[in-house]
């Protein structure tokens, strides 16, 4: 049947007077259900704890460069796991109190499944986890919340500690792996060294140094011979043009030298002066003096010449220019002589050289050349190794006294009203909402489905009769004076029951219920 | 209330709510009034007569006290569709005066109620009459609005053949309305309905006063035999369905026992409504 929202809300509302008491019993009653329901709720709390987790491997930093660490398994799958996994929530149920009547396997098994589902693991952030628990009890709620929290970073300590100890032993696996594989490779080449002992890494270059120096040796010595041969032609030349003896002046000459040259002297003193002036009588004698003295000499000479005739003239002396060339030119000659034997020993050296570095190709150098490389290498990481286990060793050491730990309370537990539990406030609500709708809905449902006629309309369409009259009820002066009087007791009955919901709202509210 | 206006509703009340037409309390939504005060001046010789041997009427609170419907319950949405109602009814009988059955469709539909009320809002015409007769001879309810219930009635006129019609028509307290209760609390046979007695009985008040319109308290329409008897006597049918009791179940089978040409319609009967608001 088509209805108009008009016809329906006066239909509605006509129903509704018509059945007063069932619409006020009706509210009476569902807000009575209601404010039970809301006395007898029970009560909820909600504790909540934030835990910073770092998980990163431990074996991440410590192998880093080294190795590439496999992808860590998703934090919060992770988070939760651990958290709700066995281990912990035997502890929280034996710690909260929940075996003290010891439940059945079963039970525990159904209690856990309680706990998992009143307990939710959220990430907020990058490294926080937030761990939320539900329970009607406010002290549980708080001590199961802060028991949580202790025990997942109790485990995830140990577990890092149990990391961090499985990766040291890891690398000190390694490092005595390598070390193992360094001394083979040294023996090795102990060996070859032993069995070619030209064979040493880097003797090939250490010979083409050598042959290097020999070279450069050659060729010094060469350019230096060079210049010995040219020097000894200079001196030959030079000792070719130069006499072997040379005159000696006499005594004599020196004198009547220094005779003619005072008489030059005396002869310029007279033209000035007198011969009796001091200076040209002193002139004078010195001259007679130095002819003295010359004579005396011409005399010696005289009488010394029979008896020195078999000598050598006393004139004639060796020239010492001469000498000095001859003796150079000698020193000269040893020069040439020593450079040429040391160009020969040199060469002989080096052809010694060469036929060494033919010698050392043929033997072991290439082997040896791969062993040291790969020694080198393992060296290297060996070393870097023992670098990463004295650093493991901290970290082992670090965890088991708990320093520089990446797992911290962020936020203590603390437990509140639950907010998503009902408030009593929204039980008195619903109430009276629902004491208002239930009857309006049951009444819409009575008037669309009962089978007895409750509209009009309904008959003239289902029977295809005309309406003749539609008759309104009629109020007797008797009935009004009831129906005033019950609708008085009604309202009345509705008062006392929105008193009673607002008396215990404002009593709920005060928590003394 | 002018002094005038009240002297004239003392006047009215006193003989009757004939004249009782103010035109402050009509208002101006009462046009089948002013029409009724308008067919005043063409009185019928019979209903002067009648006013003559009227018994003291009633007034307006005590028939509202019994629930009957007066011209002063202005304020009364039934009053109005009682008075659409009988319009109807004198336009369907062309101005004629009819037999009208007005029959429940099951046991406390009200169709007594109906009944009573269709004859006083006949009665509220003052060139028009009405007659209520009892025909729910299982549960009368027309003696109630006699002054004693113990009058003659159908029964006594059904078992005295010597006993003329004006015997059993009562005055009830209300200007122009007679009525015919079953006469005391007897149980009548239903087959005086049949009878040719109830038929000549029909006849002499239909044909005794022309202005005269006679309802029929009829039984219930479960009563299947009955209804069709009386629906057979009468011009027109009225069924009363009341709102939270009949079932379309009742309604269905009790028009299929009236012949749909004498059928006016459906009462819906006691619809709820909430005093104080129109």
């Amino acid at each position: 049947m088509q209805m108009y929202p008009e016809q329906i809300a006066k239909a509605l509302i006509n129903e509704s007077f018509h059945s007063r008491r069932l619409v006020v019993a009706m509210f009476v009653i569902v807000n009575v259900v209601m404010l039970t329901a809301g006395l007898l709720w029970p009560k909820s709390y909600m504790g909540s704890t934030s835990i910073i987790v770092d998980e990163k491997s431990i074996m991440e930093p410590l192998m880093k460069g080294a190795a590439v660490a496999t992808e860590t398994a998703d934090r919060n799958r992770n988070v939760r796991e651990v958290i709700l996994g066995r281990r912990i929530m035997g502890q929280v149920l034996e710690r909260a109190g929940w075996l003290a009547d010891h439940p059945a396997a079963l039970e525990q098994e159904a209690l856990i499944e309680h706990i998992k589902a009143r307990t939710t693991i959220t990430p907020v952030g990058r490294d926080v986890v937030k761990i939320e628990y539900r329970d009607s009890d406010e002290g549980r709620t708080l001590f199961v919340t802060k028991t949580f929290a202790d025990l997942f970073i109790q485990e995830m300590i140990a577990q890092k500690e149990s990391e961090a100890r499985s990766a040291f032993d890891f690398i000190d696996k390694q490092a005595q792996e390598y070390q193992q594989k360094l001394a083979a490779a040294e023996e090795e080449i102990r060996q070859l060294r032993s069995s070619n002992l030209d064979a040493r890494p880097g003797s090939e270059i250490e010979i083409n140094a050598r042959l290097i120096a020999l070279n450069t040796r050659i060729e010094n010595t060469t350019t230096e011979l060079r210049e010995a041969e040219m020097k000894r032609a200079s001196l030959e030349r030079q000792v070719n043009g130069e006499a072997e003896v040379t005159v000696l002046a006499t005594r004599e000459g020196q004198f009547r030298a220094r005779i003619a040259d005072l008489q030059a002297k005396l002869d310029t003193l007279r033209l000035s002066f007198h011969d009796t002036h001091p200076d040209v009588v002193q002139l004078k004698n010195q001259i007679q003096d130095l002819m003295a003295e010359a004579s005396a000499q011409r005399e010696r000479r005289e009488k010394a010449r029979p008896s020195q005739r078999s000598g050598p003239d006393e004139t004639l002396v060796n020239n010492p220019v001469y000498q000095q060339l001859r003796r150079e030119l000698s020193q000269s000659q040893l020069t040439i002589d020593a450079l040429k034997a040391r160009i020969a020993e040199a060469k002989r050296l080096l052809q010694e050289e060469l036929n060494r570095g033919k010698g050392l190709l043929h033997s072991g150098d290439a082997r040896l050349v791969e062993l040291t490389r790969d020694h080198q290498i393992n060296r290297e990481i060996y070393q870097d190794l023992l670098y990463r286990r004295e650093r493991a060793r901290v970290s082992v050491s670090m965890g088991s006294d708990r320093q520089g730990s990446a797992f911290k309370v962020l936020e203590p537990a603390r437990s509140r009203p639950s907010p998503n539990a009902p408030r009593f406030w929204q039980f008195v609500l619903g109430g009276v909402m629902l004491g208002v709708f239930v009857p309006f809905g049951l009444l819409f449902a009575r008037l669309r489905f009962d089978p007895h006629v409750r509209l009009a309309n309904a008959i003239s369409e289902r029977h295809k009769v005309p309406v003749a009259a539609i008759v309104p009820h009629l109020w007797s002066p008797g009935e009004l004076t009831g129906l005033r009087r019950e609708l008085a007791i009604l309202a009345s009955v509705v008062a006392v029951t929105l008193t009673l919901s607002a008396t215990l709202s404002v009593v709920r509210l005060l928590g003394v219920l | 209330m002018s002094k005038i206006e009240k002297a004239l509703k003392k006047a009215g009340d006193e003989r009757g709510n004939l004249q009782v037409v103010p035109a402050a309390a009509a208002g101006g939504r009462t046009a089948p009034w002013t029409a009724l005060v308008g067919q005043q001046i063409q009185v019928p010789e019979t209903i002067s007569r009648m006013a003559e041997n009227e018994r003291k009427l009633l007034s307006a609170a005590e028939l509202w006290e019994r629930g009957v419907i007066h011209p002063q319950h202005t304020e009364e949405p039934a009053v109005q569709v009682f008075r659409e109602l009988r319009t109807k009814i004198i336009q369907q009988s062309q101005e004629q005066n009819a037999v009208i059955l007005v029959a429940a469709v099951s046991e406390g539909n009200g169709g007594s109620f109906i009944a009573r009320n269709l004859a006083a809002a006949f009665a509220f015409d003052s060139a028009k009459t009405a007659l209520l007769v009892d025909c729910n001879l299982r549960n009368p309810s027309v003696h109630e609005l006699l002054s004693d219930a113990m009058l003659p009635g159908l029964a006594d006129y059904f078992e005295n053949p010597e006993m003329d019609v004006s015997k059993i028509i009562h005055p009830v307290g209300i200007a122009r309305f007679r009525a015919i209760a079953t006469g005391g609390l007897r149980e009548i046979p239903a087959e005086y309905f049949v009878s040719v007695k109830m038929r000549r009985l029909m006849d002499s008040l239909r044909e005794r006063y022309r202005e005269r319109f006679i309802i029929l308290d009829g039984p219930p329409m479960s009563d299947i035999a009955d209804a069709r008897i009386l629906s057979e006597l009468s011009d027109y049918v009225l069924v009363v369905a009341r709102h939270g009791r009949t079932t379309n179940a009742q309604i269905e089978s009790g028009l299929n026992a009236i012949s749909s040409r004498k059928l006016l319609g459906i009462v819906f009967n006691d619809e709820p409504r909430v005093p104080w608001i129109r």
